[in-house]
């Protein structure tokens, strides 16, 4: 048996993506504007027929959408192969995501403009129950990723057996530290709780936190369990020459990775059924405030935009240099 | 637990936050022990200001149901008898009876409305 390439893994890495892709779009994407029920398009609530009616160019635009971003993602994926360029999985999945998560928001600017612009003042209830940050993200975890982190490092600044890719090295390393702050965001994030069935979409937000976190985490472990491998194959020859270390190592990276696409739908699952019939967050405003857009506060999404500006500019110049 | 908040009430949102603890603890919703959001957490959770939701928690600490401990946040402190001056208990009541009799209730009327108001406060396991 020999050990994996590079080639074999990136070939491996574009297949589970693709899949991975292809069923959300047709498990989640595809009726995304019905998981809260035929009540609702999106965050917006419509009146009952609705789907007998205009429902269907709306939905057929929103399906129209959707098609045409996963023909880019088709276009850029063959291009990649035709070059030869399989490690370009950064590039073409992070510029899909650009295409894709614009494309939806912008769709649902429209649609929240001109199907629901005045959502309906309603009664709010307030939980009297505190969330802590602790009692969603467990800080021995993530002082042990801090450790794989410095760890890694400490392995690749050493004396080692091979030449060090610093930027993929950088790129990993900012990646996985920036999805902490992710992870704290979602946990603070926060939607005003309907007096109909508090209960039920009470549970759902936590739901909601508890899901964002988890697979955050697991994404945190693939990311510094690939540099942990770099490190490793760095500084230990045994790493570089014997097999199956060199299997462990990234078939563990890899495992992490399909655990985060795993946990991921069974996420999706679960929130598509606890979140039937509850009204969405952007549906009603409350007496105090107007409906949310997105429920993440300002500061978080210019740290967002920061961190992401910055990775992908690490991705592209990697890509270009 | 949850405390609704309605789209028509008059009192300031201070005041409505203050008043619906009360009535939390009043019912033994809320025990002796119980730790409540942080300001910053319920000033998130309704969108409105912190120094709202500090000064609603400023009011339960100085009225006595809530104890502030460091490290722990708010806590609703233990239910002893409060010392208050009878005659201070019955301002309030004089102005809601002279309401009452203003808008044309009958005395009959009166005594049903606060009989069932005092079931429903002593109604526990209601979390409204």
């Amino acid at each position: 048996m020999n050990a994996p390439t590079t080639t074999e893994l990136y070939i491996v890495i574009n297949i589970l993506v693709v899949l991975a892709l292809v069923y959300s779009l047709v498990k989640f994407a595809w009726n995304h504007p019905l998981r809260h029920g035929p009540g609702y398009f999106l965050n917006v609530e419509v009146p009952a027929g609705f789907y007998e009616g205009p429902g269907k160019s709306w939905l057929g635009g929103y399906r129209a959408i959707l098609v045409a971003v996963y023909a880019a993602l088709a276009v850029a994926l063959g291009a990649c192969f035709a070059l030869g360029r399989l490690d370009a999985t950064p590039l073409w999945l992070g510029g899909w995501a650009l295409l894709y998560v614009p494309a939806l928001v912008v769709f649902q600017a429209w649609t929240r403009y001109k199907l629901g612009a005045n959502p309906p003042v309603r009664p709010v209830a307030l939980a009297l129950e505190s969330r802590r940050l602790g009692d969603y993200i467990s800080w021995p975890l993530e002082a042990l990723l801090a450790t794989a982190i410095a760890s890694s490092w400490w392995m690749l600044l050493g004396p080692g057996g091979t030449q060090s890719d610093w930027l993929n090295a950088v790129q990993l390393t900012w990646f996985a530290l920036g999805l902490l702050p992710a992870r704290i965001a979602a946990v603070r994030s926060t939607n005003p709780l309907p007096v109909e069935r508090t209960e039920e979409h009470y549970r759902y937000q936590d739901a909601t936190r508890r899901i964002a976190v988890s697979v955050l985490s697991a994404l945190a472990w693939y990311l510094v369990a690939i540099l942990f491998g770099m490190g490793l194959r760095h500084a230990w020859s045994p790493a570089r020459t014997v097999t199956i270390l060199q299997w462990f190592i990234r078939g563990g990276a890899l495992a992490f990775g399909g655990y985060c696409i795993v946990l991921m739908f069974h996420g999706q699952r679960r929130l598509a059924s606890m979140g039937r019939d509850l009204r969405p967050a952007g549906s009603w405003s409350t007496p105090f405030r107007r409906a949310p857009w997105i429920g993440i506060s300002r500061p978080y999404l210019i740290w967002f935009a920061i961190w992401f500006g910055i990775l992908l500019v690490l991705i592209v110049y990697s890509l270009f240099r | 637990m949850f405390l609704t908040l309605q789209d028509n009430d008059k009192r300031p949102i201070y005041q409505q936050i203050a008043d619906g603890i009360k009535a939390l603890i009043a019912r033994g919703n809320l025990p002796e022990g119980t730790t409540l959001p942080s300001v910053r957490q319920v000033a998130a959770d309704l969108g409105i200001n912190l120094n709202t939701v500090a000064v609603a928690y400023r009011q339960l600490q100085e009225e006595g149901f809530v104890a502030v401990r460091h490290g722990a946040g708010a806590v609703i402190a233990p239910r002893t008898p409060r010392v208050v001056d009878p005659a201070e208990l019955l301002k309030p009541l004089r102005t809601a009876l002279t309401q009452l009799i203003l808008a044309g209730l009958s005395a009959p009327g009166i005594e049903e409305m606060v009989r069932q108001e005092l079931a429903l406060l002593q109604q526990k396991g209601d979390t409204r």
